[in-house]
């Protein structure tokens, strides 16, 4: 899994090309569809359409740049004012894109394996770092909790959001209660032995027939873009100064293809 | 088992057993101290942990991992133990603790006596000859509360020792070999067939009658998400008042009183509320605390509801006059409730909504809540309490509805004495 998701972020973060990123993106949400369901992924989903938005939004109002005007604002309203272009709105939402792939790329971490799972991969000189993590993860929707908590109560001691100072009153019992959750977790560890010497693991994740293929296929898309990059088959895309089509060549796109390799895997197996 | 009030070192005294004091608290530490042939102050805790094991108060804040095998299996793996004994071992433990049926299961998925018992099983599976348990049902409802000591009664028949510390003592006390009491720091030994409770505090006559509908809920649907945890419920209380919710725990007690305090939003029908202060207690008190001084805590709430009364009244009343100046998160579990209930209640709030208000408390912090509550009962505050305690609700209650399964069923009023 860490290597498919190692080589999605690679080919979204290497390339300037929005048709390679679209087929990553694609490739993720089909992975994530296939092992997780849509249902389970639209939390995910919701968040990464409104980063996203927000990204196009940002290039399109600030970047007066291109040759396609749509529309503008005066120049003398602050940052604001100028030409609105198209070549602004489509550099935005390959900004856009290249976030959503990336995030979906690394969902799977959250969304389809269990923290003890990414923490048993490990090798076994980080086993203890593992088992720390994995508790510290367990606190994670704690503190979310207690901010609301805290935030209810605090409003019936009358409490109200008055400027930045006024959020210490929310802020300091959330954080104190925080680190005390910790401190009492860090201490049912120690009474358990934790940090007595080596450690071994009741699972030791062996690696599978279904693991090495999901590893040969990322390799190979991985190492295919990569000579695609070197080679200039992997072209380029610059919104500016005049919108151009992307161009698509064949071999860059076989390595997106080969991202959609947990798909088959994850529906073969079921 | 070790007993005595809050504040009087009983949780200090069990974490000596097991070297948490001084080697993960720091503090100053004389005299010696030995737990199966190991000097507590020469051994580490990580080494003492092959002999001795501990079950902490709060279920949610022990476990590492989301799965019960894997939480178990947690100390075995830091013991170095071959992979090829830990299933058995795993399996071991689970029996000892009552909770086979719980292999495979996920933790948050458990409830708070369910992962107690995991948590005695996490210990028991590295076979210590003691296992330690401070409050291990404070946070429990009676069932729950019952389940985790039908397990330490059978590990213990079984030939571990084990020492623990509760408020809640009648259940264990006829079972215990030896007794200490502990106050201000000071150990007494003491016969537990000759130890007897503290009588419960009586019900207190009220002054006042119960007067109009303070609050209501009409046909009120509430939940998260998918899950309703309210369906269709009718209640109302009145100025004056003091109605009592019993049930299990995330059976919706906490849910009906966010829907009162305003907190949370019904899916369906309608609250109503007269105007005025709400004082409301969240489950977890402590998480409100943030002033450097008890006193302040109570000083914060009297000046921001506009009231003129001193802080040295309500910190009287809870007992808190000895800790005032104290930082609140330096207190002991049942102190530091009393320090909410003081940080929440002056002045004279028109509703009163308690959750839990006597987690952690002996019987004379009881007793002075008691006397508190009907202080501001007989001032015409409408008090809603959540509460697992069966003491509290005889001597407070004016009604006890009982919630669970999406429902509120009520118990008769009971007769108004003047």
């Amino acid at each position: 899994m860490a290597a498919w998701s190692a080589t999605c972020i690679f080919i979204v973060l290497s390339t300037t090309n929005p048709a390679y990123k679209a087929a990553v993106l694609v490739a993720a949400v089909a992975a994530l569809a296939t092992g997780v369901g849509l249902r389970r992924m639209r939390g995910v989903l919701t968040g990464v359409v409104l980063i996203a938005a927000f990204a196009v939004l940002l290039n399109f109002v600030s970047a007066h740049l291109g040759a396609t005007v749509l529309f503008s604002l005066p120049d003398q309203i602050p940052a604001l004012g100028g030409p609105y272009t198209l070549e602004a709105l489509a550099f935005g939402a390959t900004g856009g894109l290249t976030i959503a792939a990336a995030i979906l790329a690394a969902a799977p971490f959250s969304l389809l394996l269990a923290s003890h799972e990414v923490m048993d991969a490990l090798p076994a000189s980080l086993s203890r770092t593992g088992a720390a993590i994995a508790a510290s993860l367990n606190l994670v929707p704690a503190v979310a909790a207690s901010f609301v908590q805290v935030t209810e109560a605090q409003r019936l001691r009358g409490w109200r959001p008055r400027g930045p100072k006024s959020w210490s009153e929310i802020v300091v019992p959330v954080v104190l209660t925080s680190v005390e959750g910790s401190i009492q977790l860090a201490e049912s560890m120690e009474a358990r032995g934790y940090g007595s010497g080596p450690r071994t693991s009741v699972k030791p994740r062996r690696i599978q027939l279904d693991d090495w293929l999901l590893i040969g296929a990322s390799g190979a898309a991985f190492a295919i873009f990569l000579i695609s990059q070197a080679t200039g088959w992997a072209a380029p895309w610059y919104a500016y100064p005049s919108l151009t089509p992307p161009a698509i060549d064949a071999t860059p796109l076989v390595a997106c293809l080969l991202l959609f390799a947990p798909v088959l895997i994850w529906r073969s197996r079921s | 088992m070790v007993a005595g009030p809050s504040g009087g070192g009983k949780s200090t005294l069990l974490r000596v057993f097991n070297g948490l004091v001084p080697h993960f608290h720091g503090g100053r530490i004389s005299g010696n101290a030995t737990v199966g042939g190991l000097d507590i102050i020469a051994t580490p805790t990580r080494d003492l942990a092959r002999h001795v094991g501990f079950v902490f108060q709060d279920p949610e804040l022990q476990t590492v991992y989301n799965m019960v095998d894997r939480e178990i299996a947690f100390g075995l793996e830091n013991l170095a133990l071959p992979q090829r004994e830990m299933a058995s071992r795993i399996e071991e433990a689970l029996h000892a603790a009552e909770a086979l049926h719980l292999l495979g299961r996920t933790v948050r998925t458990l409830s708070g006596g369910e992962r107690q018992r995991v948590a005695l099983a996490s210990a028991l599976a590295m076979r210590p000859r003691l296992v330690l348990l401070d409050e291990p049902t404070s946070l429990l409802d009676p069932e729950g509360a019952g389940s985790v000591l039908s397990a330490l009664m059978g590990m213990v028949e079984r030939g571990t020792h084990a020492v623990v510390s509760e408020h809640r003592l009648e259940p264990i006390l006829p079972r215990a070999q030896a007794m200490l009491h502990l106050e201000g720091g000071v150990v007494v030994e003491v016969d537990p067939k000759t130890w007897s409770a503290q009588p419960p505090a009586p019900p207190i006559a009220r002054q006042s009658a119960i007067g109009a509908e303070a609050w209501s809920l009409a046909k009120v649907c509430a939940g998260f998400g998918s899950h309703v945890v309210l369906d269709g419920v009718d209640l109302a209380g009145a100025a004056g008042e003091v109605v009592a919710l019993s049930g299990p725990n995330g059976g919706g007690k906490t849910t009906l009183l966010r829907l009162i305090a305003g907190t949370l939003a019904p899916l369906s029908g309608a609250v109503g509320r007269r105007p005025g202060r709400i004082a409301y207690l969240p489950q977890n008190p402590a998480a409100l605390l943030h002033r450097p001084t008890v006193r302040s805590e109570v000083t914060f709430t009297i000046v921001r509801a506009g009231e003129r009364e001193s802080p040295e009244a309500i910190l009287e009343a809870l007992g808190l006059m000895s800790v005032a100046d104290r930082y609140p998160r330096d207190l002991s579990s049942g102190e530091r409730q009393r320090a909410a209930l003081a940080a929440v209640l002056p002045g004279a709030p028109s509703v009163v909504l308690l959750d839990e208000p006597t987690r952690g408390m002996d019987s004379g912090a009881r007793a002075r809540l008691v006397s508190l509550v009907a202080g501001l009962r007989d001032r015409g505050a409408a008090v809603v309490l959540a509460t697992h305690d069966a003491e509290l609700r005889s001597a407070l209650a004016d009604r006890t509805v009982n919630v669970g399964g999406g429902r509120a069923l009520e118990q008769p009023r009971e007769a108004v004495l003047l």
